[in-house]
């Protein structure tokens, strides 16, 4: 049973960094966890899989202490181990970079870097914590703002942050959830360049992804959990793509090209739903976030966004549904002008909106699943009638949404920030598509799924795409995005290099683009 | 190796929560009855004494009603602001100014009770809203914290009391003290000293619970309390819910100030709110943001509070009472917290790792 055997490269009678042996965690009416054993060796990266809600970000809540199991144990360099807060497990070397960032958000970088750190220094000046965090950046090779709040950061950045953090702790053992879901492919990159050198220096890492060619990369060893219990841990030498993602899901997962469409399908309208015309944001600081953009959307079409996050799709998803004024241009819904930014206005004229942080802006965590799930429809009947709030009805809508997406609960009445990160994800996708008559903006929408969840989100996007709705759909896959997209246009520094026609478009071509090079035979600005 | 420990969940159960809190009142009544033990006073009598002076005789009753109405309405005023996430210290203040604005209807008015108690009803309301206007457009338009603001109105709205009580409209008919003369009407009383404010306090609170929970608006109110930035992505005017929520905070502390002058104390009084609206936000602590629970809540500081008057005349300070009055409070707190933590059970036995 306890098969001790160190993998080539480690001293013989070295102990792993971590065991578990056992491990079972449940919630009412879930098994997150149920007899997971695995073992973590020093000088590896161990990537970890599995479907949504298959229980990964509770096996490492359970190892750093956020969560006790019920069942098994922790064994860490060969000594049993509890730990009863996080920061125990951070004192034994073991630092977990969350799925959903845990900054306070009116900090500053440098003051998040700081927080709650025994070698912070006693008496710090801002002036003295940002030298140190500029430091710790340049040491790590992680670039950040030390004196930027952390509220004004892009998802991308604020991950940054999470990862200095710990890794300015002296972890031995970093475990990582999801952390390339909201990176860019350089950014991956270096992540994955910084995390090779982590582990060149004797020390372990655990990383969860979907991402499997990712996990291909970068990992050792591969450990898959379906249902809350091991499938297996697996040589990442002796794997592949495909094989890994049958293991986990129990299924093949077909890929296929979504741009064709089926009999019956509406055409792409001729007159716009929604235009923008020079449409130009500043941001409070006066740069120039948005920069003349011209737009325009059809029903019936997938506009593909590309571009790398943090060139202007945080704002431009903002202008498109009424949560962000610009500050030159115009907006046109129907061919009327709108003269104010007003999300209510945008989603009564059937705009829906699947934001890339959904925790932070689409959702209220500490509410139950039922009340978030009525927030698009509680204005409307059958929930809303003459002002009240049918409380039975949005149950009713609750279960229905979840039902579509798939997603199981146990109990509609419990917090939704319970559920795993991509069930959120999908309940939030499923409320906006019932909006979206008109218009769906989908920021990132497959972030944090797993692939059968993906393709399944992309079938939603087709789908809406063959009901007439004109969708949004801004992503950094640029495989998915010229899997559904009929025009793909690409952002960078706030501008919209050029929209092109998929057919056309080669990875090559928008890699160009996305770094700001205008490639030839592609118009500049907008069509039209 | 240390046992298993316990866990700390971040939601805790209502009924744990029930279970502690009456373990902390009970283990702080036997503190309480130790240390009055040892200072020479019986605590057997005096816990008799206080049962048949509170639950335990008619008047008792009569007195706990009416505590208990100013505390219901404070109490909700602090709670129906706190589900939008703000937190209104000043019921203190709007209770003054819903006091002074229907005492000056009574005084100046002549008329039937038919017709001037409604009259007064709207003038306490509009002094609490009055009140409170400042904070809330300063919150609401200019960001300022209303934490402060209400809090610093307290000291204006109960200067202002003692200035009219002692001035303009001083008793001049019985000479009395800090005070207005007796009120020409009074809200008629339904049982015993008790009047229908009390009654009426309680609907308000149901009404309240209601409001919150079946209608747009309170789901509006729910959603800007839990995230603010999600309730502007669905398109609420977040602005105008907390206008509209820190009004109607203000409106309740107003008329609970309107009932006591009108129902309970039948004068303007300086020092007259008693603490009533810091007390509402007791309550609602320990009605943990729920309107229901601001009744069991105000029916325990009533309580407290009764059996404190009834301590001070068996010779214990004034001071004493109030250690008490918050030790209790205290254990309750404790118990709160712990009601969070849970015994994790562990069914391997730990330690080997070969
Ligand atoms: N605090 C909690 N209370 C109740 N249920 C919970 C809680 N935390 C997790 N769960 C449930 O446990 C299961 C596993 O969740 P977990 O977050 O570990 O999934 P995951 O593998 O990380 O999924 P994802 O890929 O979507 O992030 C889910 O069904 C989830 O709803
Ligand atoms: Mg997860």
């Amino acid at each position: 049973m306890n098969k001790q055997s160190a993998p080539p490269g480690v001293a013989p009678g070295t102990p792993p960094v971590l065991q578990l042996r056992g491990i079972g965690k449940f919630f009412p009416g879930v098994i997150a966890n149920k007899d997971v054993d695995l073992d973590v060796w020093p000088g590896e990266i161990h990537a970890l899989l599995g479907e949504n809600g298959a229980g990964k970000s509770t096996l490492m809540n359970v190892v750093t202490g956020i969560y006790q199991p019920e069942e098994g144990e922790i064994i860490l360099d060969g000594y049993g181990q509890t730990f009863t807060a996080p920061q125990e497990a951070i004192r034994a070397g073991i630092g977990m970079v969350h799925q959903h960032f845990k900054l306070v958000q009116a900090f500053t970088v440098a003051e998040n870097i700081h927080l709650g750190w025994d070698e912070a220094p006693r008496i710090a000046s801002p002036a003295v914590m940002e030298a140190r965090t500029r430091e710790i950046s340049e040491r790590f090779g992680f670039p950040v703002r030390p004196d930027a709040r952390v509220c004004d950061l892009s998802a991308g950045e604020q991950q940054r942050v999470e990862i200095l953090r710990v890794l300015a702790r002296k972890a031995r053992l970093l475990i990582m959830d999801e952390p390339t879901a909201v990176l860019t492919p350089e950014e991956t990159g270096e992540l994955f360049r910084a995390l090779k050198a982590f582990r060149a220096q004797g020390n372990a890492v655990i990383i969860i992804s979907h991402k499997l060619d990712e996990v291909m990369e970068i990992s050792d060893r591969v450990s898959i959990l379906r249902g809350g219990r091991k499938v297996g841990t697996f040589n990442t030498a002796d794997c592949n793509p495909s094989m890994l993602a049958a293991t986990m899901v129990g299924r093949d997962i077909v890929r296929r090209n979504m741009r064709a469409r089926p009999e019956g399908a509406a055409p792409i309208a001729p007159d716009p739903v929604m235009q923008l015309r020079n449409v130009s944001v500043r941001d409070d600081r006066g740069v120039e976030t948005l920069r003349d953009v011209s737009l325009d959307l059809h029903g019936g079409e997938i506009l593909g966004i590309a571009g790398v996050a943090g060139n202007g799709q945080r704002e431009l998803t903002h202008v498109l549904t009424g949560l962000m004024a610009r500050t030159s241009g115009e907006i046109l819904l129907d061919g009327s002008l709108v003269d104010r930014a007003d999300p209510a206005l945008f989603a009564r004229a059937g705009v829906g909106h699947i934001p890339e942080d959904r925790l932070r802006s689409a959702l209220a965590p500490s509410l139950s699943v039922t009340t978030n799930m009525a927030l698009r429809e509680y204005p409307y009947p059958p929930i809303g009638t003459h002002g009240l709030y049918d409380a039975q009805a949005a149950g009713v809508l609750a279960r229905d949404i979840a039902e579509l997406a798939q997603v199981t609960i146990p109990d509609f009445a419990m917090p939704i920030r319970n559920l795993s990160g991509g069930n959120q994800q999908r309940l939030v996708a499923r409320r906006e598509i019932r909006i979206a008559s008109r218009v769906l903006v989908a920021a990132y929408p497959a972030r944090g799924l797993d692939i059968g969840a993906i393709a399944t989100m992309l079938g939603y996007l087709t789908d809406l795409r063959d009901q007439g709705v004109a969708v949004v759909f801004i992503s950094e896959d640029l495989e998915d995005l010229l899997n559904v997209s009929d025009r793909i246009g690409v952002m960078f520094h706030g501008r919209l290099m050029s929209v092109i026609d998929a057919e056309a478009a080669d990875m090559a071509t928008i890699g160009l683009l996305m770094g700001g090079r205008d490639a030839a035979g592609t118009q500049p600005g907008a069509t039209q | 190796m240390a046992a298993r420990a316990f866990q700390r969940l971040p939601s805790a159960p209502a009924g744990r929560i029930l279970v502690l809190r009456l373990a902390a009142i009970v283990l702080s009544l036997f503190i309480i009855a130790g240390v009055l033990a040892l200072s020479g006073h019986s605590p057997v009598t005096l816990a008799e004494l206080i049962l048949r002076s509170t639950l335990g005789s008619r008047f008792g009753l009569e007195d706990l009603a009416l505590f208990m109405c100013p505390l219901l309405l404070t109490g909700a005023a602090v709670t129906v602001c706190g589900t939008i996430g703000l937190w209104n210290i000043g019921a203190e203040g709007q209770f003054y100014a819903g006091a002074i604005a229907a005492t000056g209807v009574a005084l100046g008015l002549h008329g039937p009770a038919v017709v001037l108690l409604p009259i007064m009803t709207i003038a306490g309301i509009l002094g609490g809203m009055a009140w409170i206007t400042v904070p809330t457009l300063a919150r609401a338009y200019a960001g300022v914290n209303e934490i402060i603001t209400t809090l610093l109105l307290n000291f204006i709205a109960s200067l202002l009391t003692y200035y009219l009580t002692t001035g303009p409209w001083r008793d001049r008919i019985s000479g009395a003290q800090v005070s207005t003369q007796r009120l020409p009407v009074a809200i008629p009383e339904m049982w015993g000293i008790v009047h229908w404010g009390f009654p009426v306090a309680i609907v308000i609170v149901v009404g309240l619970a209601l409001v919150l929970s079946r209608t747009r608006w309170g789901y509006e109110i729910r959603i800007g309390g839990a995230n603010p930035e999600a309730a502007r992505y669905a398109g609420i005017p977040v602005r105008l819910r907390i206008i509209s929520v820190m009004l109607l905070s203000g409106a309740l502390a107003g008329l609970a100030g309107m009932f006591e002058v009108a129902g309970t104390v039948h004068r303007l009084q300086g020092g007259m709110a008693n603490n009533f609206g810091y007390l509402g936000i007791v309550v609602a602590v320990l009605a943990r943001g729920s309107c229901l629970n601001v009744i069991p809540a105000a029916l325990l500081m009533a309580l407290i509070l009764d059996s404190g008057i009834v301590m001070q005349t068996q010779q214990l300070s004034a001071s004493v009472v109030l250690a008490i009055t918050g030790l209790i409070l205290f254990m309750i707190a404790i118990g709160d917290e712990l009601a969070h933590y849970r015994p994790v059970a562990s069914t391997t036995p730990k330690g080997k790792a070969s």
